[in-house]
């Protein structure tokens, strides 16, 4: 599959690229660079009010990303935001600002990125609402501390794969638990679209949140999908041009689809290179790469123990790729710039989640992500890698 | 530029490597120069703000010289430290002020950081000479 992937044919530091910070982004097919470029080239232009070709054009490659996005994950609503972030802060202010009231309860885990910390912290600061954090315990939530949390709560924000250990939640049980309590519930997916086929009516979420530039597509654009009937308790956050029906001195009424959350021009090559990745990972078997990429990572796992590392990642079934540890006496930030040295990219430092980082009781790990066109090649050189630092380090 | 000549040294000892793994060993042998500051002499005013490692410095005038202490839980932030005190341990004030950092450029030793750390060590050579500054004035 690296063929498909221009960037595997550069060198760094002299060595072939080894990547393995896939959790943080990944890197792009030749179709997704072709597309955005070919619409720079080509089809340039603003979409949705102008009726010359070129607009026509990026109309309907815009507007093709949204129905890929529909299509694949089974929604009504899905509104394009610049990422995973933008996605839940839009919830917390066109939903949660207009739905919550002061005392109201949000259940969150220690788990949570700082993208779904963040912006519940602001709302409370607004609104006064209570967060409440379910903890979690060798990286499995405690989940009679969560039936406690679920108490009269309103909303539950749980991420789906943690971003740090790869660990699943499991989701389908906590969306079945809050909806018996009448709480909507936002999924942080970012980690769980890139590794597994989600059906969003099925989940039966009300708010699922995601990155395109984590599936193989660019940086810079990301979803919110919505359940119809979050989607009609929801208000206008941002407002300007693109999201109106009509704007008069008096007052403006929006439009009643998904562009009233959009204001503004939007991503539209990144929209044309979304859907590239779209139609891309949808002719992959994901589940059969999951479960390679997983093997893989269990094997990495296991001789990173046998050499001295604490590994945190559970690497259970239906748990992303990814493999976090300390070794008990190399910084984190040596060890992974020893590592670049040898042409592998791999992750350190508390990955935007602080408190899950105090819960392990360190500052930082060193992450090792896989994606799809990684392969056991990738783990070898990085094994032999990690051999040499601690040579060099003894 | 010219430099002192202990800064030509390490200039021309990073020049001749070529081997990004082996510049990296080298900056980290650099830190058994480092006079280490005792963990208990560690506070927030000598602490390096910014830098993604804890580290700190401390500098005292003695006898007319300026004489740096400092500590660091990553090695190569310790090895920039080393680097640091071969260029202003024993110096008089006003040479250690007519320093400027480009020597770590010139001698590619940023280039094989990233931007954090490089910024680090910009940010403990602003701290040196504020100190130096503080204690002439």
């Amino acid at each position: 599959m690296k063929q498909d992937f221009p960037i595997f044919s550069r060198e760094i530091n002299g060595r072939p690229l080894v990547y393995l910070d896939n959790a943080a982004t990944t890197q792009k097919p030749s179709c997704v660079i072709d597309a955005m470029s070919d619409y720079y080239s080509s089809s340039n232009a603003n979409v949705h009010r102008a009726v010359h070709t070129l607009a026509g054009e990026a109309t309907e490659g815009y507007e093709e990303c949204r129905r890929l996005l529909k299509q694949r994950y089974n929604c009504d609503y899905a509104v394009i935001t610049s990422g995973t972030t933008e996605a839940i802060n839009l919830a917390a202010r066109a939903w949660g600002e207009y739905n919550l009231n002061a005392g109201d309860a949000i259940v969150l885990t220690e788990m949570e990125h700082h993208s779904d910390i963040v912006p519940w912290q602001m709302l409370a600061e607004r609104i006064a609402v209570e967060l409440r954090f379910v903890p979690f315990e060798n990286g499995l939530l405690d989940m009679a501390a969560l039936d406690v949390a679920l108490q009269d709560a309103k909303l539950v924000c749980v991420v789906h794969t943690s971003n740090v250990l790869g660990v699943r939640n499991p989701v389908e049980e906590i969306i079945a638990k809050s909806k018996k309590v009448g709480a909507r519930v936002l999924i942080d997916a970012a980690q769980a679209v890139p590794h597994e086929m989600i059906d969003f009516k099925e989940l039966g979420a009300d708010f699922l949140a995601f990155s395109a530039h984590k599936m193989c597509g660019p940086t810079g654009i990301g979803a919110l999908l919505i359940s119809g009937g979050a989607f009609s308790e929801m208000k206008p956050f941002m407002g300007g041009g693109d999201m109106i029906e009509t704007v008069t001195l008096q007052g403006s009424t929006y439009q009643s689809n998904e562009h009233k959350f959009e204001a503004g021009t939007p991503r539209i090559a990144e929209g044309f290179g979304w859907a590239a990745a779209l139609e891309w990972i949808s002719k992959i078997d994901l589940k059969s790469h999951h479960s390679r990429l997983l093997e893989i990572a269990r094997g990495v796992s296991k001789q990173l123990s046998e050499k001295g590392m604490t590994v945190y990642s559970t690497l259970n079934p239906g748990d992303a790729a990814v493999v976090s540890f300390t070794h008990p006496t190399i910084h984190p930030e040596d060890f992974a710039r020893l590592l670049d040295a040898q042409g592998i990219a791999v992750r350190t430092g508390h990955h935007c989640a602080q408190p899950l980082m105090d819960k392990l009781g360190v500052n930082g790990t060193i992450r090792a992500s896989f994606y799809l066109y990684n392969d056991a090649s990738d783990a070898e050189i990085f094994l032999a890698g990690i051999d040499r630092v601690l040579e060099a380090m003894a | 530029m010219s430099w002192p000549a202990s800064i030509q040294e390490i200039i021309e000892e990073f020049q001749e490597i070529e081997d990004q793994f082996e510049r990296l060993e080298v900056l980290m042998d650099f830190s058994s120069e480092v006079d280490e500051l005792p963990l208990e002499e560690w506070n927030d005013s000598n602490l390096v703000r910014g830098c993604q490692s804890v580290a700190h410095i401390e500098v005292e005038i003695r006898d007319g010289k300026v004489w740096m202490k400092a500590a660091a839980d990553a090695k190569m932030v310790q090895g920039l430290q080393g680097i640091l005190s071969i260029a202003v341990n024993g110096s008089s004030p006003q040479s250690v002020l007519e320093l400027t950092p480009a020597f770590a450029e010139e001698a590619g030793i940023l280039v094989s950081l990233t931007p954090s750390r490089s910024n680090g060590f910009r940010t403990m050579f602003d701290m040196v000479q504020n100190s130096v500054k503080e204690s002439i004035q």
